[in-house]
């Protein structure tokens, strides 16, 4: 764990689903431009307004598919800046801790929110520890100006950033 | 039978040679068999997933069963096995359902409707372990099993909405399904007599694919699905 000291640090102190469907800051709007360049952000409210959009077919896949390729490309870069034990152990130890830290998080989020399905949270865990592992794989290609800096940084704002719908972000 | 009693992984040093040998079969079983289940079912189901919702939820579904890896072996190492033994490529061979990379995003919800549904099995027949740390495990990793077993529930009841998808869906059970009452061993099995002799398990293999067989069949059913015929093993 010594290559991610610092996002395993940083993880343990952000406001995990702490703000969602609030009004957004400037703050937000400016992390949401640098993470995505769209025209414009839009805000969901609710956790089944978030479920409704992860379903339908205005969520794209394009951007997940994006951001997958993102995501193999650093990941080969890492692999040639760290011995492959040192960094699968450092990815996977990084991955378990992180999921089971986030859902208590998305858990707690729910049970404040009230009436939201079991797999939500879940969904809402698999999400940020996604943006965690992505995070890490772009740190470890020594990659500064990754945009998954800045989709961390709405994590942990309180923020879940649920995709693309056209050339808007939309965000909860 | 013998009451033995193993409070502790401390304790287990001075527990009948038999007693450990059969505690690091099953440990080693677990951690081999979820790190396989992960690698080649959960992590590349990622891939096949159609929405957004359905990826994410699938990522931590992955998440789930690759901490459960890490539990098992986490205790394989407190008890002193090799993590060599712990890992695919040494010595224990995995279940024969992992030869078959997954194909389709059907053939990943069959098997969360079927294969978790054995993997709770196993693991329910763990809940009163006399080894102790073994039965705490079990316990800790039963309610992300179910999760599991539900997300197969979940996702089989949106594909069955149209013809198409429950066609989709049968197919893979047809071809999966012969595989997992072999999940629960020989008739005559001499390790699982070992388990219960020393309470580490409670059921024979029989009595574990019998009530497998009969649970998987009335889920199958809920869904409009049927499980074809398999020759059991012996």
């Amino acid at each position: 764990m010594i290559l991610l000291g610092p996002l395993r640090a940083a993880v343990r102190t952000a406001s995990w689903f702490a703000a969602l469907g609030e009004p957004l800051t400037d703050g937000d709007l400016a992390d949401a431009r640098i993470y995505v360049d769209v025209q414009g952000v839009d805000r969901v409210t609710s956790w089944a307004e978030a479920d409704a959009f992860l379903k339908s077919p205005t969520a794209s896949l394009d951007w997940w598919n994006h951001e997958e390729a993102q995501r193999k490309e650093l990941l080969a870069e890492a692999g040639k800046r760290h011995p492959e034990r040192a960094l699968w152990t450092a990815l996977s130890e990084l991955t378990s801790e992180t999921g089971d830290f986030v859902h208590g998080k998305a858990a707690t989020a729910a049970a404040r929110a009230g009436n939201v399905v079991p797999a939500s949270v879940h969904v809402a865990a698999g999400a940020a520890a996604q943006a965690v592992y992505q995070l890490a794989v772009a740190r470890l290609a020594a990659r500064e100006a990754s945009p998954f800096e800045s989709k961390f940084r709405l994590f942990a704002a309180g923020r879940w950033p649920l995709g693309v719908a056209g050339s808007r972000l939309v965000l909860f | 039978m013998t009451d033995l009693v193993v409070k502790t992984v401390e304790e287990l040093k001075d527990a009948p040679e038999e007693y450990r040998e059969a505690v690091s079969k099953l440990v080693i079983s677990h951690a081999i068999n979820e790190l396989y289940g992960a690698q080649v079912f959960d992590e590349p189901a990622i891939a096949y997933a159609p929405t957004p919702y359905a990826k994410w939820l699938t990522c931590r579904v992955a998440m789930e069963e690759y901490g459960h890896h890490v539990r098992f072996k986490g205790l394989g190492t407190e008890i002193g096995i090799p993590e060599a033994r712990m890992m695919p490529g040494e010595g224990k061979k995995p279940l024969s359902i992992f030869e078959f990379p997954l194909k389709t995003w059907e053939e990943f919800v069959a098997i969360k409707l079927l294969a978790d549904l054995a993997e709770i099995l196993q693991v329910e027949d763990l809940l009163h372990c006399t080894f102790h740390p073994l039965r705490n495990l079990a316990r800790a990793t039963m309610p992300e099993e179910r999760f599991h077993a539900q997300f197969g529930e979940d996702f089989s009841a949106e594909l069955v909405k149209t013809p198409e998808g429950k066609a989709r869906l049968q197919a893979a059970v047809n071809e999966y399904w012969p595989y997992l009452p072999k999940f629960f061993g020989g008739s005559k099995s001499r390790n699982n007599e070992i388990f219960r002799k020393w309470k580490i398990k409670q059921r024979t293999n029989d009595e574990m694919r019998e009530d497998f067989v009969k649970r998987a069949t009335e889920v199958a059913a809920k869904y409009g699905l049927t499980l074809p015929e398999v020759r059991q093993a012996a």
